[in-house]
Protein backbone atom coordinates (compact mmCIF):
# COMPACT_ATOMS: atom_id res chain seq x y z
CA UNK A 1 0.00 0.00 0.00
CA UNK A 2 2.73 2.43 0.81
CA UNK A 3 4.41 2.23 -2.51
CA UNK A 4 0.53 2.71 -4.57
CA UNK A 5 0.50 5.79 -2.32
CA UNK A 6 3.84 7.26 -3.26
CA UNK A 7 3.46 6.33 -6.58
CA UNK A 8 0.36 8.44 -6.69
CA UNK A 9 1.74 11.11 -5.19
CA UNK A 10 4.63 11.14 -7.02
CA UNK A 11 3.10 11.20 -10.30
CA UNK A 12 1.33 14.52 -8.83
CA UNK A 13 4.58 15.96 -7.72
CA UNK A 14 6.39 15.25 -11.45
CA UNK A 15 4.19 17.93 -12.86
CA UNK A 16 5.13 20.82 -10.13
CA UNK A 17 9.16 19.85 -11.03
CA UNK A 18 10.26 22.72 -13.54
CA UNK A 19 11.51 20.61 -16.74
CA UNK A 20 14.38 22.02 -17.67
CA UNK A 21 15.96 24.44 -14.77
CA UNK A 22 19.51 24.78 -14.69
CA UNK A 23 21.18 22.56 -12.79
CA UNK A 24 22.89 26.22 -11.51
CA UNK A 25 19.91 26.42 -10.31
CA UNK A 26 18.23 23.28 -9.19
CA UNK A 27 21.07 21.71 -6.68
CA UNK A 28 21.74 23.09 -3.45
CA UNK A 29 25.26 23.07 -4.16
CA UNK A 30 25.02 25.43 -6.47
CA UNK A 31 23.18 27.93 -4.50
CA UNK A 32 25.52 27.20 -1.50
CA UNK A 33 28.56 28.73 -4.10
CA UNK A 34 26.47 31.36 -5.53
CA UNK A 35 25.25 32.73 -2.28
CA UNK A 36 28.41 31.92 -0.60
CA UNK A 37 30.84 33.91 -3.24
CA UNK A 38 28.00 36.56 -3.49
CA UNK A 39 28.43 37.78 -0.01
CA UNK A 40 32.30 37.52 -0.08
CA UNK A 41 32.77 39.15 -3.23
CA UNK A 42 29.57 42.12 -1.47
CA UNK A 43 31.72 42.05 1.56
CA UNK A 44 35.31 43.06 -0.24
CA UNK A 45 33.39 45.26 -2.17
CA UNK A 46 31.93 47.07 1.44
CA UNK A 47 35.93 47.15 2.27
CA UNK A 48 37.18 48.65 -1.02
CA UNK A 49 34.86 51.28 -0.07
CA UNK A 50 36.20 52.14 3.18
CA UNK A 51 32.67 50.39 4.96
CA UNK A 52 32.11 46.82 6.04
CA UNK A 53 29.16 44.25 5.93
CA UNK A 54 29.91 43.90 9.79
CA UNK A 55 26.63 46.20 10.49
CA UNK A 56 24.64 43.48 8.70
CA UNK A 57 27.05 40.05 10.27
CA UNK A 58 26.09 40.88 13.75
CA UNK A 59 27.25 38.71 16.17
CA UNK A 60 27.08 38.40 20.36
CA UNK A 61 29.58 39.41 22.64
CA UNK A 62 30.86 37.98 25.21
CA UNK A 63 28.56 38.59 28.16
CA UNK A 64 28.45 37.74 32.33
CA UNK A 65 25.35 38.86 33.69
CA UNK A 66 21.63 39.25 32.17
CA UNK A 67 21.62 42.72 32.83
CA UNK A 68 24.95 43.28 30.42
CA UNK A 69 22.75 40.73 27.60
CA UNK A 70 20.12 43.29 27.67
CA UNK A 71 22.20 46.38 27.36
CA UNK A 72 24.19 44.45 24.84
CA UNK A 73 20.20 43.39 22.88
CA UNK A 74 18.89 46.50 23.23
CA UNK A 75 21.45 48.16 20.99
CA UNK A 76 21.87 45.53 18.20
CA UNK A 77 18.42 44.61 18.41
CA UNK A 78 17.58 46.03 14.64
CA UNK A 79 21.09 44.75 13.33
CA UNK A 80 19.65 40.93 14.21
CA UNK A 81 16.05 41.62 12.64
CA UNK A 82 18.07 43.41 9.28
CA UNK A 83 20.22 40.04 9.55
CA UNK A 84 16.85 37.93 9.19
CA UNK A 85 15.25 39.93 6.69
CA UNK A 86 18.40 39.53 4.79
CA UNK A 87 18.77 35.74 5.11
CA UNK A 88 14.82 35.40 4.91
CA UNK A 89 15.41 37.05 1.54
CA UNK A 90 18.09 35.01 -0.29
CA UNK A 91 16.61 31.70 1.31
CA UNK A 92 13.67 31.85 0.02
CA UNK A 93 14.80 32.40 -3.06
CA UNK A 94 16.99 29.57 -2.99
CA UNK A 95 14.28 27.46 -1.93
CA UNK A 96 11.21 28.98 -4.01
CA UNK A 97 13.81 27.71 -6.66
CA UNK A 98 14.16 24.03 -5.56
CA UNK A 99 10.28 23.77 -5.10
CA UNK A 100 9.44 25.04 -1.93
CA UNK A 101 6.45 27.36 -1.19
CA UNK A 102 7.68 30.60 0.36
CA UNK A 103 4.46 30.47 2.86
CA UNK A 104 6.26 27.06 4.41
CA UNK A 105 9.54 27.96 4.08
CA UNK A 106 9.66 31.81 5.97
CA UNK A 107 7.98 30.66 9.04
CA UNK A 108 10.09 27.80 9.40
CA UNK A 109 13.38 30.05 8.98
CA UNK A 110 12.16 32.22 11.37
CA UNK A 111 11.65 29.64 13.82
CA UNK A 112 15.16 28.24 12.73
CA UNK A 113 16.67 32.31 13.16
CA UNK A 114 14.93 33.04 16.46
CA UNK A 115 16.71 29.36 18.03
CA UNK A 116 19.47 29.70 17.16
CA UNK A 117 20.14 33.34 17.86
CA UNK A 118 19.07 32.23 21.78
CA UNK A 119 22.12 29.18 21.00
CA UNK A 120 24.55 31.92 19.79
CA UNK A 121 23.38 34.22 22.40
CA UNK A 122 23.98 31.57 25.39
CA UNK A 123 27.12 30.26 23.79
CA UNK A 124 28.81 33.91 24.16
CA UNK A 125 27.99 33.61 28.12
CA UNK A 126 31.22 33.32 30.28
CA UNK A 127 30.15 30.52 32.15
CA UNK A 128 28.98 28.36 29.08
CA UNK A 129 32.24 26.25 28.73
CA UNK A 130 31.90 25.51 32.79
CA UNK A 131 28.60 24.17 31.65
CA UNK A 132 29.71 22.23 28.58
CA UNK A 133 26.91 24.21 26.30
CA UNK A 134 28.88 24.36 23.24
CA UNK A 135 26.75 25.88 20.62
CA UNK A 136 26.65 23.55 18.12
CA UNK A 137 25.79 20.75 20.83
CA UNK A 138 23.18 22.53 22.25
CA UNK A 139 21.80 23.05 18.97
CA UNK A 140 21.53 19.69 18.12
CA UNK A 141 20.35 18.81 21.43
CA UNK A 142 17.68 21.23 21.27
CA UNK A 143 16.18 20.06 17.96
CA UNK A 144 16.36 16.89 18.47
CA UNK A 145 14.08 17.36 21.72
CA UNK A 146 12.16 19.34 19.87
CA UNK A 147 11.58 16.88 17.21
CA UNK A 148 11.80 13.70 19.17
CA UNK A 149 10.03 14.96 22.83
CA UNK A 150 7.84 17.81 21.58
CA UNK A 151 7.11 17.32 17.71
CA UNK A 152 6.79 19.53 14.96
CA UNK A 153 4.23 19.94 11.50
CA UNK A 154 5.50 18.70 8.82
CA UNK A 155 5.70 21.42 6.72
CA UNK A 156 8.03 23.40 8.94
CA UNK A 157 10.56 21.27 7.49
CA UNK A 158 10.59 23.83 4.72
CA UNK A 159 12.81 25.62 6.34
CA UNK A 160 15.44 22.87 7.86
CA UNK A 161 17.40 22.37 5.12
CA UNK A 162 20.37 20.87 6.84
CA UNK A 163 22.50 20.91 3.44
CA UNK A 164 22.61 23.71 1.81
CA UNK A 165 23.46 25.92 4.98
CA UNK A 166 26.45 23.39 5.83
CA UNK A 167 27.10 23.96 2.53
CA UNK A 168 27.21 27.82 2.63
CA UNK A 169 28.97 27.64 5.84
CA UNK A 170 31.92 25.59 3.96
CA UNK A 171 32.20 27.92 1.27
CA UNK A 172 32.32 30.97 3.37
CA UNK A 173 34.92 29.25 5.32
CA UNK A 174 37.06 28.92 2.44
CA UNK A 175 37.41 32.59 2.18
CA UNK A 176 38.98 32.20 5.99
CA UNK A 177 41.39 29.61 4.76
CA UNK A 178 45.02 30.40 2.58
CA UNK A 179 44.62 28.81 -0.25
CA UNK A 180 48.53 28.10 0.31
CA UNK A 181 47.33 26.06 3.00
CA UNK A 182 44.93 23.98 0.87
CA UNK A 183 48.21 23.19 -1.07
CA UNK A 184 50.30 22.46 1.66
CA UNK A 185 48.32 20.06 3.96
CA UNK A 186 45.55 18.95 0.50
CA UNK A 187 47.76 16.04 -0.26
CA UNK A 188 48.17 14.91 3.44
CA UNK A 189 44.61 15.48 3.53
CA UNK A 190 43.77 13.26 0.62
CA UNK A 191 46.53 10.38 1.67
CA UNK A 192 45.41 10.35 5.32
CA UNK A 193 41.53 9.88 3.52
CA UNK A 194 41.95 7.75 1.34
CA UNK A 195 43.90 5.22 3.12
CA UNK A 196 40.95 5.30 5.81
CA UNK A 197 38.54 5.03 3.44
CA UNK A 198 39.45 2.47 1.26
CA UNK A 199 40.50 0.16 4.59
CA UNK A 200 36.74 1.09 6.13
CA UNK A 201 34.89 0.66 3.08
CA UNK A 202 36.96 -2.76 2.32
CA UNK A 203 35.82 -3.85 6.18
CA UNK A 204 32.02 -2.93 5.93
CA UNK A 205 32.10 -4.40 2.36
CA UNK A 206 33.52 -7.89 3.23
CA UNK A 207 31.77 -8.53 6.56
CA UNK A 208 28.67 -7.76 4.96
CA UNK A 209 29.41 -9.76 2.57
CA UNK A 210 30.49 -12.62 4.91
CA UNK A 211 26.99 -12.31 6.64
CA UNK A 212 25.36 -13.17 3.31
CA UNK A 213 24.13 -9.22 2.50
CA UNK A 214 23.70 -8.25 -1.12
CA UNK A 215 26.67 -7.24 -2.91
CA UNK A 216 24.50 -3.82 -3.90
CA UNK A 217 23.35 -2.56 0.01
CA UNK A 218 27.38 -4.06 1.33
CA UNK A 219 28.76 -1.03 -0.63
CA UNK A 220 25.47 1.59 -0.05
CA UNK A 221 26.28 0.37 3.58
CA UNK A 222 30.22 1.23 2.76
CA UNK A 223 30.26 4.06 1.51
CA UNK A 224 27.88 5.68 3.80
CA UNK A 225 30.84 4.68 6.83
CA UNK A 226 33.58 5.35 4.80
CA UNK A 227 33.26 8.36 1.86
CA UNK A 228 30.73 10.74 3.44
CA UNK A 229 27.86 9.11 5.16
CA UNK A 230 24.64 9.67 3.92
CA UNK A 231 25.77 11.91 0.46
CA UNK A 232 27.47 9.20 0.06
CA UNK A 233 25.26 6.17 0.45
CA UNK A 234 22.52 7.50 -1.41
CA UNK A 235 25.01 8.50 -4.49
CA UNK A 236 26.22 4.77 -5.04
CA UNK A 237 22.35 3.55 -4.64
CA UNK A 238 22.10 5.04 -7.40
CA UNK A 239 25.41 4.17 -9.34
CA UNK A 240 24.74 0.39 -8.90
CA UNK A 241 20.95 0.33 -9.14
CA UNK A 242 20.29 -0.63 -5.10
CA UNK A 243 17.12 -2.40 -3.95
CA UNK A 244 14.08 0.55 -2.80
CA UNK A 245 15.08 -0.51 0.45
CA UNK A 246 18.62 -0.61 1.10
CA UNK A 247 19.00 3.47 0.94
CA UNK A 248 17.02 3.75 4.43
CA UNK A 249 19.52 0.80 6.03
CA UNK A 250 22.48 3.25 5.51
CA UNK A 251 20.57 5.90 6.37
CA UNK A 252 19.70 4.84 9.39
CA UNK A 253 22.89 3.38 10.41
CA UNK A 254 24.67 6.87 9.64
CA UNK A 255 22.38 9.09 11.31
CA UNK A 256 22.41 6.84 14.66
CA UNK A 257 26.46 6.73 14.38
CA UNK A 258 26.92 10.27 13.40
CA UNK A 259 24.89 11.18 16.35
CA UNK A 260 26.94 9.25 18.94
CA UNK A 261 30.23 10.79 17.48
CA UNK A 262 29.31 14.14 17.28
CA UNK A 263 29.56 14.13 21.08
CA UNK A 264 31.68 11.05 21.66
CA UNK A 265 34.93 12.65 19.58
CA UNK A 266 35.37 15.87 20.95
CA UNK A 267 34.57 14.32 24.46
CA UNK A 268 37.30 12.05 23.89
CA UNK A 269 39.58 14.19 21.90
CA UNK A 270 39.31 16.65 25.15
CA UNK A 271 39.93 13.56 27.52
CA UNK A 272 43.46 13.20 25.78
CA UNK A 273 43.91 17.20 25.36
CA UNK A 274 44.69 16.85 21.58
CA UNK A 275 45.59 20.32 19.54
CA UNK A 276 42.48 21.92 18.20
CA UNK A 277 44.32 21.03 14.48
CA UNK A 278 44.94 17.84 15.42
CA UNK A 279 41.30 17.06 16.87
CA UNK A 280 39.72 18.43 14.02
CA UNK A 281 41.70 15.69 11.71
CA UNK A 282 40.52 12.95 13.75
CA UNK A 283 37.04 14.49 13.90
CA UNK A 284 37.12 15.14 9.64
CA UNK A 285 38.74 11.19 9.19
CA UNK A 286 36.10 9.71 11.29
CA UNK A 287 32.82 11.40 11.38
CA UNK A 288 30.61 10.81 8.38
CA UNK A 289 28.26 13.36 7.43
CA UNK A 290 29.77 17.37 6.73
CA UNK A 291 26.97 18.83 8.54
CA UNK A 292 27.50 16.22 12.02
CA UNK A 293 31.48 16.78 11.75
CA UNK A 294 31.83 20.08 12.11
CA UNK A 295 29.48 20.41 14.57
CA UNK A 296 32.39 18.09 16.36
CA UNK A 297 34.61 20.35 14.99
CA UNK A 298 33.75 23.45 15.99
CA UNK A 299 32.39 21.92 19.62
CA UNK A 300 36.10 20.82 20.16
CA UNK A 301 37.82 23.61 18.61
CA UNK A 302 35.47 26.02 20.71
CA UNK A 303 37.64 24.42 23.93
CA UNK A 304 40.68 26.21 23.02
CA UNK A 305 41.98 28.84 25.11
CA UNK A 306 39.45 28.02 27.80
CA UNK A 307 41.94 26.57 30.39
CA UNK A 308 41.66 23.08 29.67
CA UNK A 309 45.21 22.52 28.44
CA UNK A 310 44.11 22.09 24.38
CA UNK A 311 46.21 23.79 22.48
CA UNK A 312 45.61 25.78 18.71
CA UNK A 313 42.45 28.01 17.62
CA UNK A 314 39.36 27.23 17.40
CA UNK A 315 39.55 28.11 13.42
CA UNK A 316 42.38 25.40 13.63
CA UNK A 317 39.82 22.59 14.16
CA UNK A 318 37.64 23.42 11.73
CA UNK A 319 40.38 24.25 9.01
CA UNK A 320 41.86 20.57 9.25
CA UNK A 321 38.47 19.04 9.68
CA UNK A 322 37.49 20.54 6.25
CA UNK A 323 40.82 19.75 4.52
CA UNK A 324 40.44 15.56 5.55
CA UNK A 325 36.88 15.58 5.12
CA UNK A 326 36.00 17.98 1.82
CA UNK A 327 39.41 17.93 0.04
CA UNK A 328 40.14 14.00 1.42
CA UNK A 329 36.70 12.48 1.24
CA UNK A 330 33.83 14.18 -0.65
CA UNK A 331 35.34 15.22 -3.69
CA UNK A 332 35.74 11.63 -4.29
CA UNK A 333 32.43 10.54 -4.48
CA UNK A 334 32.01 10.51 -8.00
CA UNK A 335 34.75 7.85 -8.68
CA UNK A 336 33.73 6.08 -5.65
CA UNK A 337 30.17 5.68 -7.13
CA UNK A 338 31.76 5.17 -11.10
CA UNK A 339 34.20 2.66 -10.04
CA UNK A 340 31.38 0.77 -7.85
CA UNK A 341 28.91 0.73 -10.62
CA UNK A 342 31.13 -0.42 -13.21
CA UNK A 343 32.12 -3.91 -10.86
CA UNK A 344 28.48 -4.06 -10.39
CA UNK A 345 27.45 -4.29 -14.01
CA UNK A 346 30.48 -6.34 -15.02
CA UNK A 347 31.36 -8.68 -11.80
CA UNK A 348 28.41 -9.00 -9.62
CA UNK A 349 24.96 -10.10 -10.74
CA UNK A 350 23.42 -8.31 -13.51
CA UNK A 351 20.16 -5.92 -12.42
CA UNK A 352 17.17 -6.23 -14.39
CA UNK A 353 18.20 -2.54 -16.36
CA UNK A 354 20.93 -3.05 -19.16
CA UNK A 355 22.46 0.42 -19.51
CA UNK A 356 26.58 0.93 -19.45
CA UNK A 357 28.10 3.10 -16.60
CA UNK A 358 28.34 6.98 -18.12
CA UNK A 359 31.82 8.35 -17.17
CA UNK A 360 30.27 11.40 -17.16
CA UNK A 361 29.04 10.41 -13.42
CA UNK A 362 32.56 11.13 -12.21
CA UNK A 363 31.24 15.17 -12.71
CA UNK A 364 27.37 14.66 -11.95
CA UNK A 365 28.29 13.46 -8.52
CA UNK A 366 31.06 15.86 -7.54
CA UNK A 367 29.73 18.38 -4.60
CA UNK A 368 29.92 21.54 -6.37
CA UNK A 369 30.10 23.53 -3.16
CA UNK A 370 33.52 21.98 -3.00
CA UNK A 371 34.48 24.99 -6.33
CA UNK A 372 32.74 27.68 -4.28
CA UNK A 373 35.34 26.93 -1.27
CA UNK A 374 38.28 26.93 -2.97
CA UNK A 375 37.36 29.72 -4.97
CA UNK A 376 36.31 31.78 -2.07
CA UNK A 377 40.41 30.35 -0.49
CA UNK A 378 41.63 31.35 -3.57
CA UNK A 379 39.93 34.91 -3.69
CA UNK A 380 40.52 36.11 -0.01
CA UNK A 381 44.33 34.68 -0.55
CA UNK A 382 44.58 37.28 -3.23
CA UNK A 383 43.03 39.91 -1.27
CA UNK A 384 44.56 39.51 1.58
CA UNK A 385 47.98 39.20 -0.27
CA UNK A 386 50.56 42.37 0.14
CA UNK A 387 49.09 43.15 3.77
CA UNK A 388 51.87 43.08 6.54
CA UNK A 389 50.63 41.40 8.97
CA UNK A 390 49.76 44.67 11.11
CA UNK A 391 47.44 45.88 8.40
CA UNK A 392 45.84 42.61 8.34
CA UNK A 393 45.19 42.68 12.13
CA UNK A 394 43.83 46.39 11.84
CA UNK A 395 42.14 46.46 8.69
CA UNK A 396 41.39 43.54 6.92
CA UNK A 397 40.67 41.18 9.26
CA UNK A 398 37.73 43.79 11.46
CA UNK A 399 36.52 44.90 7.69
CA UNK A 400 36.79 41.66 5.83
CA UNK A 401 37.30 38.40 7.57
CA UNK A 402 35.17 38.98 10.91
CA UNK A 403 32.06 39.41 9.33
CA UNK A 404 32.26 36.23 6.75
CA UNK A 405 33.23 34.28 10.38
CA UNK A 406 30.67 35.79 11.72
CA UNK A 407 27.96 34.92 8.50
CA UNK A 408 29.60 31.10 8.61
CA UNK A 409 28.68 30.44 12.20
CA UNK A 410 25.52 31.72 11.60
CA UNK A 411 25.04 29.26 8.67
CA UNK A 412 26.39 26.03 10.52
CA UNK A 413 24.33 27.03 13.70
CA UNK A 414 21.29 26.98 11.44
CA UNK A 415 22.63 23.78 10.28
CA UNK A 416 23.30 22.10 13.39
CA UNK A 417 19.83 23.32 14.82
CA UNK A 418 18.42 21.52 11.23
CA UNK A 419 20.30 18.23 12.26
CA UNK A 420 18.52 17.95 15.49
CA UNK A 421 15.06 18.87 13.97
CA UNK A 422 14.96 16.62 11.46
CA UNK A 423 16.17 13.00 13.02
CA UNK A 424 12.87 11.90 14.01
CA UNK A 425 14.26 8.49 15.66
CA UNK A 426 10.83 6.91 15.45
CA UNK A 427 11.16 7.37 11.39
CA UNK A 428 14.38 5.69 10.79
CA UNK A 429 14.08 2.52 8.85
CA UNK A 430 15.01 -0.65 11.21
CA UNK A 431 18.57 -1.45 9.96
CA UNK A 432 18.74 -5.09 10.94
CA UNK A 433 21.01 -6.35 12.85
CA UNK A 434 23.61 -7.67 10.19
CA UNK A 435 23.86 -4.63 8.61
CA UNK A 436 24.25 -3.40 11.77
CA UNK A 437 27.10 -5.71 12.67
CA UNK A 438 29.02 -4.61 9.04
CA UNK A 439 28.77 -1.04 9.03
CA UNK A 440 29.39 -0.86 12.99
CA UNK A 441 32.82 -3.06 12.28
CA UNK A 442 33.84 -0.32 9.73
CA UNK A 443 33.33 2.12 12.54
CA UNK A 444 35.48 0.97 15.02
CA UNK A 445 38.07 0.76 11.88
CA UNK A 446 37.46 3.91 10.98
CA UNK A 447 37.72 5.91 14.33
CA UNK A 448 41.21 3.51 15.56
CA UNK A 449 42.76 3.92 11.93
CA UNK A 450 41.85 7.71 11.88
CA UNK A 451 43.08 8.14 15.72
CA UNK A 452 46.55 6.53 14.24
CA UNK A 453 46.69 8.52 11.67
CA UNK A 454 45.73 12.15 12.46
CA UNK A 455 47.65 12.05 15.84
CA UNK A 456 50.69 9.54 15.66
CA UNK A 457 51.69 9.42 11.93
CA UNK A 458 50.52 13.25 10.82
CA UNK A 459 49.80 15.29 14.22
CA UNK A 460 52.82 17.18 13.94
CA UNK A 461 51.30 18.31 10.38
CA UNK A 462 47.53 18.48 11.55
CA UNK A 463 49.22 20.77 14.84
CA UNK A 464 50.10 22.99 12.93
CA UNK A 465 47.46 24.08 10.73
CA UNK A 466 47.64 28.36 9.98
CA UNK A 467 44.27 30.02 9.10
CA UNK A 468 43.77 33.47 8.34
CA UNK B 1 37.82 -6.26 -22.05
CA UNK B 2 34.61 -6.33 -20.44
CA UNK B 3 34.82 -4.06 -17.76
CA UNK B 4 35.57 -1.22 -20.95
CA UNK B 5 32.42 -2.63 -22.96
CA UNK B 6 30.75 -1.56 -20.29
CA UNK B 7 32.11 2.15 -19.91
CA UNK B 8 29.41 4.94 -21.51
CA UNK B 9 30.96 7.55 -22.85
CA UNK B 10 27.84 9.36 -25.06
CA UNK B 11 24.29 8.59 -25.02
CA UNK B 12 21.46 7.47 -26.96
CA UNK B 13 17.93 5.79 -26.82
CA UNK B 14 15.24 5.93 -24.26
CA UNK B 15 16.43 6.57 -20.51
CA UNK B 16 14.24 5.92 -17.26
CA UNK B 17 14.33 9.98 -17.21
CA UNK B 18 11.55 9.55 -19.75
CA UNK B 19 10.20 6.30 -18.42
CA UNK B 20 6.52 6.16 -16.66
CA UNK B 21 7.80 3.83 -14.28
CA UNK B 22 10.94 6.66 -13.12
CA UNK B 23 9.91 9.34 -10.16
CA UNK B 24 13.58 11.17 -9.27
CA UNK B 25 11.39 14.49 -7.92
CA UNK B 26 13.92 15.69 -4.98
CA UNK B 27 11.00 16.41 -2.39
CA UNK B 28 9.19 13.09 -3.21
CA UNK B 29 12.49 11.30 -2.56
CA UNK B 30 13.25 13.18 0.29
CA UNK B 31 9.58 12.20 1.52
CA UNK B 32 10.02 8.33 0.66
CA UNK B 33 13.57 8.61 2.46
CA UNK B 34 12.65 9.94 5.78
CA UNK B 35 15.88 11.10 7.87
CA UNK B 36 17.53 11.93 4.06
CA UNK B 37 17.40 15.46 5.26
CA UNK B 38 18.65 14.92 8.71
CA UNK B 39 22.24 14.46 7.22
CA UNK B 40 22.24 15.03 3.66
CA UNK B 41 19.74 16.29 0.50
CA UNK B 42 17.16 15.68 -2.10
CA UNK B 43 18.70 18.93 -3.82
CA UNK B 44 22.20 17.74 -3.50
CA UNK B 45 24.92 17.14 -6.57
CA UNK B 46 25.98 13.68 -5.27
CA UNK B 47 21.90 12.26 -6.19
CA UNK B 48 22.39 13.99 -9.85
CA UNK B 49 19.56 12.72 -11.08
CA UNK B 50 18.88 9.00 -9.70
CA UNK B 51 15.21 8.00 -8.66
CA UNK B 52 13.30 5.37 -7.93
CA UNK B 53 12.17 2.83 -10.30
CA UNK B 54 8.66 1.96 -9.55
CA UNK B 55 8.50 -1.11 -11.84
CA UNK B 56 11.56 -2.76 -10.51
CA UNK B 57 12.06 -1.28 -7.22
CA UNK B 58 15.32 -0.36 -7.88
CA UNK B 59 16.93 2.93 -6.88
CA UNK B 60 19.28 4.10 -9.61
CA UNK B 61 20.23 6.67 -12.32
CA UNK B 62 17.66 8.85 -14.57
CA UNK B 63 20.25 8.01 -17.68
CA UNK B 64 19.62 4.13 -17.36
CA UNK B 65 17.30 1.74 -19.42
CA UNK B 66 15.69 -1.12 -19.76
CA UNK B 67 13.74 -3.24 -21.92
CA UNK B 68 10.33 -2.38 -19.95
CA UNK B 69 10.85 1.34 -20.79
CA UNK B 70 7.57 2.46 -21.12
CA UNK B 71 7.72 6.32 -22.48
CA UNK B 72 5.91 9.19 -20.85
CA UNK B 73 2.27 10.92 -22.38
CA UNK B 74 3.67 14.21 -21.75
CA UNK B 75 7.22 15.73 -21.31
CA UNK B 76 7.33 15.56 -17.13
CA UNK B 77 10.53 15.02 -16.36
CA UNK B 78 11.21 15.16 -12.28
CA UNK B 79 15.18 15.77 -12.49
CA UNK B 80 18.20 17.64 -14.28
CA UNK B 81 21.51 16.77 -16.19
CA UNK B 82 23.82 18.14 -13.86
Amino acid sequence: MATTTTTNETETAGIKQPSGLSPFLAKEDWWAVWLGLGIIILAYIFYLSGSSISWIAVAPAKWSTLSQLGTQLSTTAVRYLALLGAFLVLFTIVTSFIGQKPKAFIPSFIFVFTLSTIIYILGNWDQASRYNLEPPLVALVLGLIISNVIGLPRWLDAGFRVELYIKLGIVLLGATLPFTLIIWAGPVAILQASIVSVVTFLTIFFVARKLGLDHRLAAVLGAGGAVCGVSASIAVAGAVRAKKEDPPIAISLVVFWAIIFIFALPLVSRTLHLPTGVGGAWIGTSEFADAAGLAAAQSYGGLAGKNLGISGTADQALASYTLIKVIGRDVWIGIWSFVLALIAVTVWERSETNAKVPVGQIWWRFPKFVIGFLVASILTTVIVHGNTLADYNKLVKPALIAPITSLRTWAFTFSFLSIGLTTRFRELANAGSKPFVAFTAGVIVNVILGYILSVVVFGHYWAGVVTH
Amino acid sequence: MKIFDSIQLGHSGPTCQQCVHFQNDPAVIEDVYRGLTAMSSGFASVRDRDGLCQYHQIYLSARDSCPRFAARKDDRVGGYND
